[in-house]
C-alpha cells in the first residue's frame, strides 16, 4: 500500500510540474474567457461599412434610409442598456431585480430592450438616447464613463467622381468595380474611403416584381443578365447589408402590394404580429411546475459538456500515462522500480497517480469554468446560478465522478499495456492507432444521443463497455431504465477489472522486454504464464 | 564470512528454446565483495535480476537474507541496474530521496540523506539541478548514491564502473570498499578484470550460463599452470630436461624468437630454473615469474566461450 501511495505521489508531483499540465489547467479557462471578448472585439473590429445606393426608380430611397436608421438606433440601444447594466445601480451582479425596475421611472431600460424585437416605428425613446441619458443620469456610478455611441454600421457615401450617375446601370457597375475590389479608394467628405457594396435598383423594377405561380418559377431557373436589385459586393461572407437591403426592399413591395389589393395595410401589420402563447412543458416534473425552465435545457445539455470533459480528460491523462511508462521502459528505470516494488504496485500507483493529476485538471476546469461564469453580469450569471444549481441537485456529478474513474481506469489500462510492450513512443504509436479510433467514436454519437437518449444507437452503445461511460453519461438526463443503469455499470465494473487484469500480467512481462514490440500469439501467451 | 546472505541453488532460466542461466549454485557470505565475471551474454544480468526477483528462474531456488524473495527483503537491497537512467525531470536529490523511500526510508530522512550523500560524493552542486543537466558520468554516480541510500546490506550493482572515467572509477570502488568495510556484502559484475583482481574476496566465472569458477582470487589464479617467461639467444634445450619442467614453449610460436614461456609443475619452484640456467651457462636478458593476471585466468577460463559467443 504504502509503495502505490509513493509511487503516485511522484507520479502526481512530477506532472504536476510539466508544462504540459498548467498549459492544459489554464487553456481551458483562457478558451472560454477569450471566447466571450472576442465575440465584443469582433463587433467592435468590424469598420464602418460603406456602400453606393442608386435607385432608379426612386421608389425605395427613402424607405431603405429610415431602415438602416433604425438598424442603427437599435445598436445605440443595445449599447445604453448594456452601459445602463455596468454604470449604474440598476445593473447588478444579477441584473436586474424585479422591485429595483418597478422603483425606477421610465425609461425602463428592460421594456426598451424588448421593443426591440417589434421592427416597428416606436425604437427610440421620446427625445432620442440624449433624454435617455439624462433620466438614467442619477442612477449612474460615480466613476461612469461617458455613454459613447456605437459606431454606424453602414453608411452610404456618393458615387466616386469618375462615375457617372445618370449612365447606364451596367456601366455604373462597370466603373465601380475597381472600387468594389478594393484596388481603388475614393474620397468622401474628406476621408478615402473603401467601397463595400454597391446596390442598384433599375427604373423598371416595380414590372421586375415576381409572384407566386409558374412564371416565378421560370424567371428563377432562366439565367440571362440580372434582374431587379443588383447587390454587388466582393465580400461574401458579410450578407447583413444584402438581408437588410433586401428585407426592406421587399417589405415595402408587399406593402404597396397590400394597397393595390385595397387591404389595410396597418390592419395587415398588426395581424402578422398576433400570435398564441406556445409552452415547453416537462412530464417529469411535479404538476404546476411543469414550464421547461432554463435549468431544464442545461441539464438535458450539461451532460454533453461532461461527456467531452470525460473525453478531453481520459485522452490527455492516458497520454501522459503512456509516455512516462514509456520513458521509465527506454531507460531502464522500471529495473530499479522492479527492485523495490512489485509490477501490480507500480501499476497501480501510475494509475492512482495520473488519475489524480487527471482529476485535478478537470476540477480546475470546472471551478474557473463556473468562476468565469460567475463573475460575468447579466444573462451569463443567471446562467451560471442555474448551471450550480444543475450540478448540485441532479446527480450528474456523482455519475461523471463514477463514469470518469471507471472509463478511466479501463482506458488507461490499455494504454499501460501497450506502454509495457513498446518500447519507443514511435513503436506505442502504431499500436495506439486502433485505440484511437475507439475512442473518437463518442465525439461523434456525443451530439445525438441527448435528441434520443433512450433510442437503439445509444442503448447498443452502452452496452459495449468501451462506450459505457461516455454514452451512459451522455443519457443520464434522460432517466435511462434502471436496468441499464445497473447492468451496463457492472458490465464495465467487471470489464474494467479484467482489463486491469489483464494490463498487470502484460504489464509484468513485458515492461522487462526489450526489442521487437511482441506477437499478438506472444501477447496470449504472456497473459497464460 | 560465517553468515551466508545469499544462496542460489541449481538455478536456471530459460527462455524458449534458449537457456540463459544453467544450474547455477553460489553463496555468498556477509561482508564480502563478490564478482561476478563473465564475457558479454554469459547471462549475469539475467542472474542479477533474478536474485532481486524482477524475474523468476526456471527452476532452481533462490535464498537472500534466508527468504525465498528478494522482494520481501527489498528494503536490506540495494540494486544498479546495468542500462543506467533517470528521469529527465526530476532532481537529482528527489530521485534518490524516491529510490530510498520506495525501501523503506522515511520521506524525510530520505531527502536528508540524499543531500548528505551527494555532498559527501562531490555533487552538492547539482542536488537542485535535474538530471537532464547532468553528464552521463555524474548520472551514473547518482544513481548509483540513490542504490545505496537506504544503507543496504547487500548491494547489487550490474557493472558498476561502465561509462566512467579513471577518476571516477576509482570512486566507485572507494564505495564498494566502504559498504564492505561496513559489514555489508557487495555483489557486482562485470567486465572489467582489474576492477575484480583489485577489490574483490571472491569471484564467480560464468561462461554460457554456466558456472566455470567460483573462489577466491588466488585460488582462481592457482587454476592456471606457474610458469616464468625468460628471454635468452641460447639453447633452451637442457631446460626441458629439468625435473618438474611441463613444458618450454616459444611465446609467439609463429616466428622464431628468442622468448619463452617454461611451464612449471608442483615439484619446481622459480628460482630452481633461474639457478639451473646460472649453472648451465644460459645468459638471460629477462626472466619474469609475475603471477598471472585475473584476465590471463578469464582468457583461459572462458576465452574460447566468449569468442564464440559473441559470433552466435
Amino acid at each position: 500500500m504504502r509503495n502505490i501511495y509513493l509511487v503516485a505521489a511522484r507520479e502526481y508531483a512530477e506532472n504536476a510540474k510539466t508544462k504540459g499540465f498548467w498549459i492544459g489547467v489554464f487553456l481551458f479557462p483562457i478558451i472560454i474567457i477569450a471566447s466571450i471578448f472576442i465575440q465584443g472585439a469582433l463587433e467592435r473590429a468590424t469598420p464602418t461599412r460603406n456602400f453606393v445606393f442608386l435607385d432608379r426608380s426612386g421608389d425605395f430611397e427613402q424607405h431603405l434610409e429610415d431602415g438602416l436608421q433604425r438598424l442603427h438606433d437599435r445598436d445605440v440601444m443595445k449599447a445604453f442598456g448594456k452601459y445602463v447594466r455596468e454604470h449604474s445601480s440598476m445593473g447588478g451582479e444579477a441584473g436586474f431585480s424585479a422591485d429595483m425596475l418597478e422603483s425606477i421611472p421610465a425609461p425602463d431600460t428592460r421594456e426598451l430592450l424588448e421593443s426591440i424585437g417589434d421592427g416597428g416605428a416606436s425604437l427610440m425613446p421620446a427625445g432620442g438616447i440624449d433624454a435617455a441619458l439624462m433620466q438614467i443620469e442619477p442612477f449612474l456610478d460615480d466613476e461612469a464613463p461617458e455613454f459613447e455611441e456605437p459606431r454606424r454600421r453602414f453608411r452610404r457615401v456618393e458615387l466616386p467622381g469618375d462615375v457617372p450617375a445618370d449612365a447606364d446601370l451596367a456601366d455604373v457597375a462597370r466603373g465601380l468595380k475597381p472600387y468594389l475590389r478594393g484596388k481603388d479608394k475614393f474620397d468622401f467628405e474628406g476621408d478615402s474611403i473603401d467601397l463595400f457594396a454597391a446596390i442598384l435598383i433599375p427604373a423598371d423594377i416595380s414590372e421586375k416584381v415576381q409572384r407566386p405561380g409558374l412564371g416565378a418559377v421560370m424567371s428563377a431557373i432562366s439565367g440571362g443578365p440580372p434582374q431587379g436589385i443588383q447587390y454587388w459586393s466582393a465580400n461574401l461572407a458579410d450578407e447583413e447589408l444584402r438581408n437588410e437591403v433586401r428585407n426592406l426592399v421587399n417589405g415595402e413591395v408587399r406593402r404597396r402590394e397590400y394597397v393595390t389589393e385595397g387591404m389595410d395595410v396597418d390592419k395587415v401589420q398588426r395581424i402578422e404580429k398576433t400570435r398564441v402563447p406556445f409552452a415547453s412543458l416537462n412530464p417529469k416534473k411535479e404538476e404546476g411546475e411543469e414550464a421547461v425552465s432554463l435549468a431544464d435545457v442545461i441539464r438535458q445539455w450539461a451532460p454533453v459538456g461532461f461527456v467531452y470533459l470525460l473525453w478531453v480528460a481520459i485522452f490527455t491523462i492516458s497520454q501522459m500515462l503512456l509516455n512516462n511508462t514509456i520513458e521509465e521502459k527506454s531507460n531502464r528505470i522500471i529495473e530499479v522500480l522492479l527492485s523495490s516494488v512489485t509490477p501490480n504496485e507500480l501499476m497501480l500507483g501510475k494509475l492512482f497517480g495520473i488519475a489524480a493529476v487527471g482529476l485535478t485538471m478537470i476540477g480546475a476546469w470546472i471551478g474557473s469554468g463556473i468562476g468565469v461564469l460567475a463573475t460575468r453580469s447579466g444573462p451569463e450569471a443567471e446562467f451560471a446560478t442555474q448551471l450550480f444549481a444543475v450540478l448540485r441537485h441532479s446527480g450528474l456529478l456523482p455519475a461523471f465522478v463514477v463514469y470518469f474513474i471507471l472509463g478511466y481506469l479501463m482506458y488507461a489500462g490499455i494504454f499501460l499495456a501497450i506502454g509495457g510492450v513498446c518500447n519507443t513512443l514511435k513503436e506505442a504509436q502504431n499500436m495506439m492507432g486502433p485505440v484511437m479510433l475507439i475512442l473518437i467514436v463518442p465525439l461523434f454519437t456525443m451530439m445525438f444521443i441527448p435528441k434520443d437518449p433512450n433510442g437503439t444507437l445509444a442503448t447498443v452503445m452502452s452496452w459495449i463497455p468501451l462506450y459505457t461511460p461516455f454514452v451512459m453519461m451522455n443519457r443520464a438526463a434522460a432517466d435511462p431504465p434502471m436496468f441499464e443503469i445497473v447492468g451496463t455499470f457492472v458490465l464495465l465494473l467487471v470489464s474494467t477489472l479484467l482489463v486491469l487484469w489483464l494490463t498487470g500480467k502484460i504489464f509484468r512481462v513485458g515492461i522487462l522486454r526489450t526489442g521487437q514490440a511482441p506477437k499478438l500469439l506472444e501477447l496470449v501467451r504472456w497473459v497464460r504464464s | 564470512m560465517s553468515e551466508t546472505v545469499l544462496e542460489l541453488s541449481s538455478v536456471t532460466k530459460r527462455y524458449d528454446d534458449f537457456t540463459a542461466v544453467d544450474d547455477l549454485s553460489v553463496s555468498i557470505p556477509r561482508g564480502s565483495i563478490y564478482g561476478l565475471l563473465g564475457p558479454n551474454g554469459a547471462g549475469k544480468t539475467t542472474t542479477i535480476r533474478m536474485i532481486l526477483g524482477i524475474i523468476q528462474p526456471t527452476s532452481g531456488t533462490i535464498s537472500v537474507f534466508g527468504e525465498p524473495s528478494a522482494l520481501n527483503v527489498r528494503e536490506r537491497i540495494g540494486y544498479l541496474p546495468e542500462e543506467k537512467g533517470l528521469y529527465k525531470k526530476m532532481k537529482a536529490s528527489a530521485i534518490i530521496a524516491y529510490f530510498a523511500s520506495l525501501k523503506g526510508m522515511d520521506r524525510k530522512s530520505a531527502k536528508k540523506r540524499a543531500y548528505e550523500l551527494l555532498e559527501r560524493y562531490g555533487l552538492k552542486d547539482f542536488a537542485d539541478k535535474k538530471t537532464e543537466a547532468l553528464s552521463k558520468g555524474m548520472g551514473q554516480k547518482v544513481q548509483v548514491l540513490a542504490s545505496i541510500a537506504h544503507d543496504p546490506e547487500l548491494v547489487i550493482l550490474d557493472e558498476p564502473f561502465s561509462g566512467l572515467d579513471p577518476v571516477n572509477q576509482e570512486v566507485m570502488e572507494e564505495v564498494i570498499r566502504d559498504m564492505a568495510a561496513r559489514e555489508r556484502t557487495v555483489l557486482f559484475s562485470t567486465h572489467v578484470m582489474q576492477h575484480a583482481e583489485r577489490i574483490c574476496d571472491r569471484i564467480m566465472l560464468v561462461a554460457r550460463g554456466k558456472k566455470a569458477f567460483d573462489g577466491t582470487i588466488a585460488e582462481a589464479k592457482d587454476t592456471l599452470p606457474r610458469r616464468v617467461r625468460i628471454e635468452t639467444e641460447d639453447s633452451i634445450e637442457p631446460l626441458r630436461n629439468v625435473p618438474g619442467v611441463v613444458s618450454v614453449l616459444r611465446v609467439d610460436p609463429e616466428s622464431p624468437g628468442s622468448h619463452w614461456d617454461i611451464e612449471l609443475g608442483e615439484s619446481v619452484r622459480a628460482q630452481d630454473i633461474l639457478r639451473f640456467c646460472f649453472e648451465h651457462d644460459i645468459s638471460l636478458r629477462q626472466f619474469d615469474q609475475s603471477d598471472p593476471t585475473l584476465h590471463d585466468v578469464f582468457v583461459s577460463i572462458v576465452g574460447e566461450d566468449a569468442r564464440e559467443a559473441s559470433f552466435r
